[in-house]
């Protein structure tokens, strides 16, 4: 007898759909499985058996094969195991194979029967073509995110077989979870003082560009950057997909409701490995960090401590906004949009930036800024000194502008980049600069001077633009840009101590 | 003019043990005494002490004879200098002898146009003759007849803030054009400036007393300054051509500024720097010593700062140290924060006027800017561009300073 039944398995962090076939046949009894299965899926055999035989259900002693199409596909992990068992319930008709039919199948299976959730159902249902989808309990809200399916949740297989020979009712769907509190987020009324630097972490949350914060140890760079997330906006639905798409994949808990709606914050330490930022690896390929921070933050604190290797890998993925990462069994994309946060002492002893304050040798200097190549430097559009704040400003008692307050006026310069058909500034083509970052007479003159004086790239340029449009969203201010505009965006853009001399 | 000798001019592993190589006649090089003081100084590990123990026991021949036999043995005095390994150095100074051609030493000195000066005789610097740790031996590069004009020593951190290098550049600058000598090391930051100040007033020259060898220009990037001061005054130094810029010359080199000058001038020091090691040889001869007041928050004031608390008097401006040389009665003194004559900055408009006052002398991070003038940030950025763009203030590494008149630090 020949039963086939639909699941799916995961690509990167995307799912592809799977046909699982089982041919039962006399013979010499055995249990194969073929169509490029990992060693995680092979075992499946195992699991399969003994999850039949505790839900009083026989193994046939026959010959079994298993088949998982497309062949060519690589099949990664546990997802299969409850699709392979009811093919195989339907191919020795322990179940008739006319009631397996029209519905997808995803889950683990525990050796006492039960149905086990698996990472990534949220991908692997979207790239289902059922109506009808059959996922474990813990997984049910995540599956039905997407509203496209009918989604049966079932705690083992007893209940799966019961409700699949009407023996006994579909069990009712988990209750909804309770609507997500926002969880308390650091609020920018806690930083005293610092006036520019909170600028500088509101247009980087209006326009979405990258910013690279530079001080001494104690100055409150890390203290500013966990306050970005708050100041950027949820995420609209289908980013919010998106980005769920890629936790889900790579196996992290959700927040409750399943769904991913405020932009993620990832930290990694600066011990980090390549594979481990931009995602791959040998066996299973995972996102990288930066993957996981799509639609996010990506906030390398201690930048100046990364392997200049594992920096370097950057800087295509934030050009581009995806890493594709090619490895002999695959290829896959992961999408990689973040608004890179970068903090850093200004040179090896800390204490330069002042004038006269750095007691580094030139060599030392010169090791650090071998480590944060220029190129990777030019990618942050937003550079600020971070000082330590004034003593007085520490002990006053005066409470700052909330977060709420500044995310009010980051929503609006959102809105008005909306309106030009982009999410934010930083992903204004230079194509379009001429039209939506027009310089007036005065702002021209300024940039030309810069220019000529060799103080500022084309691509530099491009990035003023960008940061003066948003500047001057924030203001609300429309039309072209001024040369007000112009020199906010340029004082924000000052070169690192230990890269002074070149053009920014 | 290219100075590319070496220490040594070496002539193969010849030379007998008997004679040294006969002298070469004074037509093509220096005075003999003078030639053999140069091999003398090239040799490893000879220092002001071991120099002056040699030189005081005998002529520069005679020296030159007894190290190359290796002949040292009944000199109790030159065996104290040369310390307990001295069986050792005796060694290792007869062979290195051997291999250096006198006469050759003398003719690369001669093509260079390097001066070599021995104590004793009439041209060395009346004001090192009666000093503690006189140098026996003095290379030159220019006239050594500087004596009658005062003398000021600048010296200071080499990584000082801007507003340090400005104030050096004022004074070097100011203290030229009324005659007074300035002299100073050559190093980065404020020495360097000092003497750009001095090269713009052309006024007295400068004298610099370096601690490598005249031929060995360091810190690399002042050559071009090191050959103009070569040309227009006088480079000094202890050390024979083609010796490195090792770390023991310098502490040698302070002593000489401290014994040349009248007056030593600290424009800024770090709280434990090279700077206060010359106040320390201008305290061993009784020369005085002022200090540049600087922010209690620059670090690079600290040690200044301190010198001033132990009662050195400060230097606020020229008129301080012309009254201290007595060449200007102590009335009414004070008053100019650097002096505006000759400076050719565009004036700033009066918005941008009050900003640079709101703004203030003390260095600061955008953050400090906006906190201290009240303004926000966008409605700040274009005054500081322009001040920036018109040299009223300099920008580095994210940190805002307010610029003296024509104040620059060193630059490539």
């Amino acid at each position: 007898m020949l039963a086939t039944v639909s699941s799916a398995t995961l690509l990167g962090v995307e799912g592809r759909r799977v046909r699982v076939e089982v041919h039962v046949s006399s013979g010499l009894p055995g249990f194969t499985v073929v169509g490029l299965p990992d060693t995680t899926c092979r075992e499946a055999r195992d699991r399969v058996r003994a999850a039949l035989l505790s839900s009083r259900l026989k193994w046939p002693s026959s010959r079994v094969t298993v088949n998982l199409a497309p062949p060519g596909l690589r099949k990664v992990g546990s997802g299969l195991d409850l699709a392979i068992a009811v093919a195989l319930l339907a191919a020795s008709e322990q179940v008739p194979p006319e009631c397996v039919g029209g519905r997808a199948y995803l889950g683990e299976l525990g050796l006492d029967g039960s149905v086990r959730p698996v990472p990534g159902v949220l991908p692997l249902v979207d790239a289902l073509g059922e109506a009808e989808v059959v996922v474990p309990v813990a997984c049910a809200v995540e599956a039905q995110l997407l509203g496209r399916h009918q989604v049966r949740s079932v705690a083992t297989l007893d209940d799966l077989v019961g409700a699949l020979t009407e023996r006994c009712p579909w069990p009712a769907a988990p209750p909804p979870p309770d609507p997500p509190v926002p969880l308390p987020e650091p609020d920018l009324a806690d930083v005293r003082g610092q006036p520019a630097a909170r600028y500088a972490l509101e247009v980087a949350a209006a326009g979405g560009h990258h910013l690279l914060l530079v001080g001494s140890p104690g100055a409150g760079k890390t203290m500013l950057a966990r306050r970005l997330p708050g100041l950027l906006p949820d995420l609209t639905p289908g980013e919010a997909l998106e980005a769920t798409r890629i936790h889900s994949a790579a196996g992290m808990s959700l927040p409750p409701g399943g769904l991913v709606r405020r932009p993620p914050f990832r930290a990694p330490h600066h011990g980090a490995s390549a594979v481990s930022l931009v995602g791959g690896g040998s066996g299973t390929m995972q996102p990288g960090e930066v993957s996981l921070a799509h639609r996010g933050i990506l906030f390398l604190d201690e930048l100046g401590e990364f392997e200049a290797a594992v920096l370097d890998n950057l800087r295509q993925p934030l050009e581009e906004g995806v890493i594709r990462v090619a490895r002999a069994a695959a290829r896959v994309a992961y999408p990689a949009r973040v608004l890179l946060v970068g903090a850093m002492n200004p040179c090896p002893c800390g204490d330069g930036g002042a004038p006269g304050a750095c007691r580094c040798s030139p060599s030392a200097k010169a090791r650090y800024a071998r480590r944060v190549s220029g190129p990777l430097v030019d990618r942050f559009d937003l550079r600020v000194e971070v000082g330590r704040p004034e003593v007085a400003a520490l002990l006053s008692t005066e409470t700052a502008e909330p977060t709420a307050a500044v995310a009010a006026r980051v929503a609006e310069a959102r809105a008005r980049a909306l309106a030009r058909g982009i999410a934010a500034n930083a992903h204004l083509p230079a194509w379009r600069l001429e039209e939506a970052a027009k310089l007036d007479r005065g702002a021209t003159r300024l940039v030309e001077r810069k220019l000529r004086a060799g103080e500022l790239t084309g691509r530099g340029l491009s990035g003023v633009r960008r940061v003066a449009r948003t500047v001057a969203d924030l203001a609300g201010d429309e039309g072209p840009l001024t040369a007000g505009h112009v020199a906010a965006a340029l004082t924000l853009r000052s070169t690192p101590a230990f890269l002074s001399g070149r053009a920014a | 003019m290219a100075l590319e000798t070496t220490a040594a001019v070496r002539s193969g592993p010849v030379v007998t043990a008997t004679a040294p190589s006969p002298p070469a006649g004074h037509g093509d090089g220096l005075p003999m005494g003078e030639a053999y003081a140069a091999a003398i100084a090239g040799l490893p590990g000879m220092g002001p002490a071991r120099m002056t123990a040699v030189l005081g026991r005998w002529s520069p021949a005679e020296a030159w004879e007894r190290l190359l036999a290796g002949d040292v043995r009944d000199e109790a005095d030159v065996l104290r200098a040369l310390g307990p390994r001295h069986g050792e150095l005796v060694a290792r100074w007869r062979a290195e002898a051997r291999s250096v051609d006198v006469g050759g030493v003398g003719r690369a000195l001669a093509a260079a146009g390097v001066g070599v000066v021995l104590i004793g005789s009439a041209e060395y610097p009346a004001a090192l003759v009666g000093d503690v740790e006189p140098p026996a031996v003095l290379f030159h590069l220019g006239p050594l007849a500087l004596a009658g004009a005062p003398r000021v020593a600048i010296v200071g951190t080499r990584r000082c803030s801007s507003t340090g290098a400005g104030v050096a550049f004022e004074l070097g600058r100011d203290l030229a054009a009324a005659g007074v000598v300035v002299v100073s090391g050559l190093a980065a930051g404020i020495d360097g400036a000092a003497h750009r100040g001095v090269l713009a007033a052309c006024g007295a020259p400068p004298v610099g007393v370096v601690g490598s060898g005249l031929d060995v220009v360091y810190p690399v990037r002042h050559r071009g300054l090191w050959r103009e001061v070569g040309e227009r005054g006088l480079l000094l130094s202890e050390a024979p051509l083609g010796a490195r810029p090792e770390r023991w010359r310098f502490p040698a080199r302070n002593r000489i500024i401290a014994g040349l000058a009248d007056l030593v001038i600290v424009v800024e020091s770090h709280r434990r720097g090279g700077s206060l090691h010359t106040v320390d040889e201008a305290d061993r001869r009784g020369v005085d010593v002022m200090a540049v007041p600087g922010s209690v928050r620059n670090p690079a004031a600290a040690g200044t700062n301190e010198l001033l608390a132990e009662g050195r008097a400060p230097v606020c401006s020229i008129d301080d140290v012309l009254v201290a040389l007595g060449l200007r009665a102590g009335a009414g003194s004070g008053g100019g924060d650097g002096g505006d004559a000759g400076d050719r900055r565009a004036q700033p408009e009066a918005g941008d006027l009050a900003l640079l006052d709101a703004i203030g002398w003390q260095a600061g991070t955008l953050d400090d800017l906006v906190s201290r003038t009240g303004v926000d940030l966008v409605r700040l950025a274009p005054g500081l561009e322009r001040l920036c763009e018109t040299g009223w203030l300099a920008r580095s590494g994210g940190w805002y300073e307010r610029v003296g008149a024509s104040g620059g630090k060193d630059e490539a």
